[in-house]
């Protein structure tokens, strides 16, 4: 058996592998990672990801940009581009030309921004989702800065806005923000808790253009791809990349 | 008398030792300093200014590289101008204009109070020559890529004592490096200290820095040797030139992947999606800002660009 173990920075999660077939998974906060594993664990049998990777019992640890790369080529072999949106940075992944991005410099692309956001608003952050879909209009909000973002909320609702409206607002700032690191490509597949928020799903899709693919159980992917390692597959294009570039 | 000449980019060292003074190049000190400066774009030239005008640094004057770095420089040169100590500007030719270079040479030389000792163009030509058998020491795998950087990179004033410059350099241990994957490092040097070791621990050996390869490759025994040598200092000149330099030297070395590091507020930055371009290798950005321990999320992006070059041998 193989497992998973993906501690990030908000939470942490464990999927079990046998015969390439997932045969379960947990999904607790960072913190209480110890949940996660069994009495009879072979630590050997571990292989992790994440922040917190090399703080966990492991055989081996990997970073998030190969575990999400072996997670969602699993589900979807095709996969172009990967958008991990995780709680403290977003990272981009082009599997076509093996490439790849991370924002962290900046919350305004981060599940922080939204937990801001909720923060200011006094409602669970799981709500986002179903308050965007309440209203089609946007309240303008600037998208460079997540922690100014706030103050233009509040400009908005005294100029106003309702929240459904500026819910709509920041999640499509949180799209552009995200966007602008996102190559033009046919299909993007977004990954990560983030993306259990229909709102930001639905802002993904208009900005970008493209289709967007949401694979099953999105938040677990880094830790089943953490589990395929043992496998050893091979999740970047391994072809000569002397005839991608232009001369 | 012999003065310390502070410079703020690459300034023939073998004509300040000639003109009998000691070349400091104020960039050195800056990766090690804990200043916060203030009013900062590019933390480099921000804090090596800082460091002048608060007289942490002792100089005598300054020579500021004016045309081929950046305007911050030029900027930051003027307030170090403007608090009195006496500063010279020189200028690289983008065209790389022989006789252009020569005279920016020539009014160095005379800032400098003339060339009082012809004999240490050679003596620093033969430490360059130490310089090359250490680059290509670590190109065969023989020196770790963090000890030789850290050589390399005081080619520029040779620490301000040639003499004692030697020793260190020639004391370089000859090791045997094992790595997962050669690697190339352009764009200005990190601010980062331990930027090379860090590299290291994740099994990618920098064959290649090319700021300080300039450093080094660069040289002469007269003015008009050094202008015909350092008409091709290819920071200051057209990016094309700079282009098919690199490529010819990633060939040469054989690396497996590209580092592009840039510094926040710095031009070089927009240079990164025209390297992107024309160097066919797998490619990493990343930024930069103040000085410090190499920060963990550079450090996730170098492991993830070892692993994605591992995967892919």
């Amino acid at each position: 058996m193989n497992i998973g173990l993906d501690v990030g920075s908000t939470t942490a999660k464990i999927v079990l592998l046998d015969n390439n077939e997932v045969i379960r998974s947990k999904v607790v906060s960072s913190h209480n990672w110890k949940e996660l594993l069994d009495t009879g664990m072979d630590e050997y049998n571990i292989v992790s990801t994440g922040y917190f990777r090399k703080k966990v019992p492991h055989n081996a640890a990997i970073t998030e940009i190969t575990a999400a790369s072996l997670g969602v080529r699993y589900h979807i072999p095709d996969a172009q581009v990967i958008v991990d949106i995780g709680g403290q940075d977003t990272k981009v992944i082009d599997l076509l030309n093996n490439r790849f991005m991370i924002n962290d410099k900046c919350s305004a692309g981060t599940g922080a921004f939204l937990e801001l956001a909720a923060h200011y608003f006094n409602i669970p952050v799981e709500s986002l989702g179903r308050l965007h879909s309440r209203t089609q209009r946007s309240a303008q909000i600037n998208n460079t800065c997540g922690v100014f973002a706030i103050s233009e909320m509040i400009s908005q609702l005294v100029a106003g806005y309702t929240m459904e409206e500026v819910i709509h607002g920041i999640h499509e700032a949180f799209a552009h923000r995200i966007a602008q690191m996102i190559p033009p490509v046919e299909q993007v597949v977004l990954i990560g808790g983030t993306v259990l928020n229909t709102g930001i799903v639905d802002a993904m899709e208009i900005i970008l253009g493209s289709t967007v693919v949401i694979p099953p159980n999105p938040q677990i992917v880094n830790a089943l791809g953490a589990a395929l390692y043992k496998n050893k597959s091979i999740p970047f294009k391994n072809t000569d990349i002397l005839e991608q570039n232009p001369r | 008398m012999t003065d310390t000449i502070g410079i703020t980019a690459l300034i023939p060292p073998e004509l300040i030792y000639a003109c009998g003074h000691r070349p400091l190049d104020v960039n050195n000190v800056v990766p090690e300093s804990s200043l916060s400066p203030r009013s900062k774009l590019c933390a480099w030239t921000a804090l090596w200014r800082e460091l002048i005008l608060t007289g942490s640094l002792d100089i005598d004057s300054l020579v500021v590289v004016a045309g081929g770095d950046c305007h911050n420089a030029l900027v930051d040169g003027q307030k170090v101008a403007l608090s009195g100590l006496p500063t010279h500007y020189f200028f690289y030719p983008f065209d790389t204009n022989l006789r252009y270079l020569y005279s920016q040479l020539e009014s160095l030389e005379g800032f400098l109070g003339g060339i009082k000792d012809q004999e240490m163009f050679k003596y620093i030509c033969g430490l360059k020559k130490k310089g090359l058998a250490l680059e290509k020491q670590r190109v065969n795998d023989n020196a770790r890529a963090s000890d030789v950087f850290s050589a390399l990179i005081c080619f520029s004033d040779m620490q301000s004592n040639p003499y004692e410059f030697e020793n260190l350099i020639d004391n370089i241990p000859h090791t045997e490096v094992e790595y997962s994957s050669r690697i190339a490092l352009i764009g200005v040097p990190p601010i980062y200290p331990d930027f090379h070791k860090v590299a290291e621990e994740f099994g990618l050996h920098i064959v290649y820095d090319e700021l300080p390869y300039e450093f080094i490759r660069l040289g002469g025994n007269d003015l008009q040797g050094l202008a015909k040598s350092y008409k091709n200092y290819s920071f200051a000149g057209p990016i094309n030139n700079r282009i098919n330099f690199i490529n010819n030297e990633l060939q040469k070395r054989r690396v497996d992947g590209v580092i592009h590091y840039t510094q926040f507020a710095c031009h070089h930055t927009l240079e990164d999606e025209i390297f992107r371009d024309y160097l066919d290798y797998p490619f990493l950005t990343v930024q930069g800002d103040l000085p410090g321990p190499t920060p963990e999320q550079l450090k996730l992006r170098l492991e993830a660009f070892s692993e994605m070059l591992e995967i892919m041998a």
